[in-house]
């Protein structure tokens, strides 16, 4: 489903050059709950920014289902981003004055969904993630840290995308909410068949993941 | 919704900014409609002196109105032979109320009530002012009394007189037999009257010409012998006052053109003819000073309104930028998400011109009010000061919603082409 070939980030400051991503090659199969693993600098959050079209490769090639990402227009990766892939951020970053509900609407209004439909299937998956209706219409001010977690993954499920990408999904939330959250995207890759790469420095995660790269300044170790 | 819950956010930043727009368009509905009010006031004013070529008297000081009160009748008479000349209509204006010797100088907002002569045996007819609509009774015509005047709405309004009132004019009983429709012009304040009446009482307020029409009976009885025999300088009075006819006092005198003539070559022809003895008032040339001063008080209104405005345009631009600042990473979400520039760009554009529309809805409604309060005040003297059109406002709120919009175009912008992976920060 993912192929990524020899891609590599420099980072230019002045007169320093910083390779983030050096060489990286790596595929994930379809519906894989796949993880990144590495310490803080290890380059994994580019990666992550690279996999998810959300930043370009100085050089190399990322396919997604036979589609060269690295040559779209910056047009066209807006639509692929928005139908494609979903995102879950370590805070969340769910938007602070819409409710929950109003959230996991959010990438389905970008499509161009029909709001009574957004709502059918924004509720759907709140249902998935384990919130009930009541919590739906609540702001993420008033959400716990794990359910808020839960309103950005059924969120990046919104347009039913091929490709989930979760950065640090667990590390602002204690071991037993981390524990639920892993397992629901655990079960989300089964169930959806979606492709779920998470990065993380958490090894207990890694160890629940079916696939695990290491990174260490910035390239693939063993 | 997700917009008033931002405003809502911050709360005091939003209203110092509604506020901001609130008192530029207080300042536009106010005066415009002081502008609205004037500039309707001067249509019809404009509308009536280009119906007709205005002659005055020769002396007449157009800066203070000071008018010598003299067009001889025989040079009526012979300008109404000019070619192209359909009629000639002398007439006689002056102050309803003697002036006061206590208040030289009165202050007043509105027009002061004036008599205005009516010649109902005059085939003169304004061509663009055929009739005056009446309210209630008649216009004054041929077979009114001497006394009966017909008033306008003004008029009633500030001397409270009503129809079938006999009342006092300058020491003589008149009786109102009409009143006037509202004109929104100059006839709301007269008082229309029949000429050879009007003068009389023009005569009446004016010494030299009072004495002139007494001594008149008397001087015609002087022989050619007994007149030389005087000193020069009485012998000069004596002159003027056999020569002296009421119906040469005219403070001003109208003609109306021959259908089919060209009125400017009428107005050249009365020129020529008659340069040394009356002045001429071309319709196009007073059009013309018309629309300049129109103009110059419509900038000097609008445009110190607009000032405020222009200051309400930035402080919505200010509170966009730092809203923008605040909520990048709000903005790298919604376009990591799938927003698109344009949808990101829309959405703050919309903000600033859900502002703008706010402040100018409040605005507009104390601004309406304002003017609604002090026409009523003033109403008691026919002065009303504003002109409250439906479609005026109709056009101040869709001009604060467009201002708002304009003003929140530049950050909008800006806010859409911030790069995703810099506004988050996070990846």
């Amino acid at each position: 489903m993912l192929k990524v070939k020899n891609i590599s980030k420099q980072f230019v400051s002045g007169d320093t050059t910083v390779k983030a991503v050096n060489d990286i090659s790596l595929s994930v199969p379809e519906g894989t709950f796949a993880t990144i693993i590495g310490k803080s600098g290890s380059g994994k959050s580019t990666l992550l920014a690279l996999l998810g079209a959300l930043d370009k490769p100085t050089q190399g090639q990322i396919t997604v289902d036979d589609k060269d990402i690295t040559k779209m227009g910056d047009r066209h990766l807006i639509s692929y981003r928005r139908d494609s892939i979903g995102f879950v951020f370590q805070s969340y970053n769910l938007v602070p004055n819409l409710t929950a509900l109003e959230n996991v609407m959010l990438p389905m209004e970008f499509a161009g969904l029909k709001t009574d439909k957004q709502k059918k299937r924004a509720l759907e998956l709140l249902k998935i993630v384990g919130l009930d209706d009541q919590k739906a219409g609540r702001r993420p001010a008033r959400l716990s840290g794990g359910e808020g977690q839960r309103v950005a993954i059924a969120r990046a499920l919104a347009n039913k995308p091929r490709l989930i990408l979760a950065d640090e999904p667990t590390g602002n939330l204690d071991s037993q909410t981390g524990k639920v959250i892993v397992d629901l995207l655990k079960k989300l890759a089964k169930e959806e068949k979606t492709t779920i790469i998470a990065v993380t420095h958490d090894e207990s995660i890694a160890a629940a993941s079916e696939l695990t790269f290491r990174l260490k300044d910035g390239k693939l170790i063993k | 919704m997700e917009i008033f819950r931002n405003m809502w956010r911050r709360k005091f930043r939003s209203f110092l900014t509604i506020f901001g727009i609130v008192i530029g368009i207080f300042a536009f509905t106010v005066m415009g409609s002081m502008a609205l009010k004037l500039n309707k006031m001067i249509d019809g004013g404009k509308k009536y002196i280009t119906g007709q070529i205005s002659i005055m008297p020769k002396g007449t000081d157009f800066a203070t109105g000071q008018m010598s009160g003299m067009l001889p009748i025989d040079t009526l008479n012979k300008i109404g032979k000019v070619e192209g000349v359909e009629a000639v209509e002398g007439s006689v204006s002056l102050a309803v109320d003697e002036p006061n010797p206590d208040e030289p100088i009165s202050m007043n907002i509105s027009t002061p009530a004036t008599i205005y002569s009516f010649d109902t045996t005059s085939n003169f007819k304004n061509k663009n002012w055929e009739t005056l609509a009446m309210k209630e009774g008649k216009l004054i015509d041929k077979e009114s009394a001497d006394n009966d005047i017909s008033i306008g709405s003004t008029v009633t309004l500030d001397k409270q007189w009503k129809l079938n009132d006999k009342v006092i004019i300058r020491g003589k009983e008149f009786k109102v037999v009409g009143i006037l429709d509202k004109t929104m012009s100059g006839p709301d304040s007269y008082v229309f009257m029949k000429l050879p009446v009007a003068r009389g009482l023009y005569i009446e307020s004016n010494p030299f010409l009072k004495s002139l029409r007494d001594r008149s009976s008397e001087a015609a009885n002087i022989s050619d012998m007994e007149l030389a025999k005087l000193s020069p300088e009485t012998r000069s009075q004596i002159i003027q006052a056999k020569t002296f006819k009421v119906e040469d006092v005219s403070t001003m005198a109208a003609v109306s053109w021959k259908d089919g003539a060209d009125p400017e070559q009428v107005v050249t022809r009365i020129k020529d003819q008659f340069k040394d003895e009356v002045v001429v008032l071309s319709p196009k040339k007073m059009g013309e000073t018309i629309d300049k001063a129109s103009a110059t008080m419509n900038a000097v209104i609008l445009g110190s309104a607009m000032l405020a405005l222009i200051v309400g345009l930035f402080s919505i631009v200010n509170t966009m930028v730092m809203s923008i600042s605040e909520r990048t990473k709000e903005i790298g979400i919604k376009k990591a998400i799938g927003a698109s520039p344009r949808s990101i760009a829309w959405e703050y554009t919309l903000e600033a011109g859900v502002i703008g529309l706010i402040g100018g809805a409040i605005g507009l409604g104390l601004g309406t009010l304002t003017a609604v309060v002090l026409n009523q005040k003033m109403a008691s003297k026919g002065a009303e000061i504003f002109l409250i059109d439906t479609n005026f406002m109709i056009a101040v709120i869709t001009f604060s919603f467009v201002i708002g919009l304009i003003a929140g175009l530049i950050p909008a912008i800006r806010a859409s082409k911030l790069k995703v992976v810099d506004a988050i920060r996070e990846l």
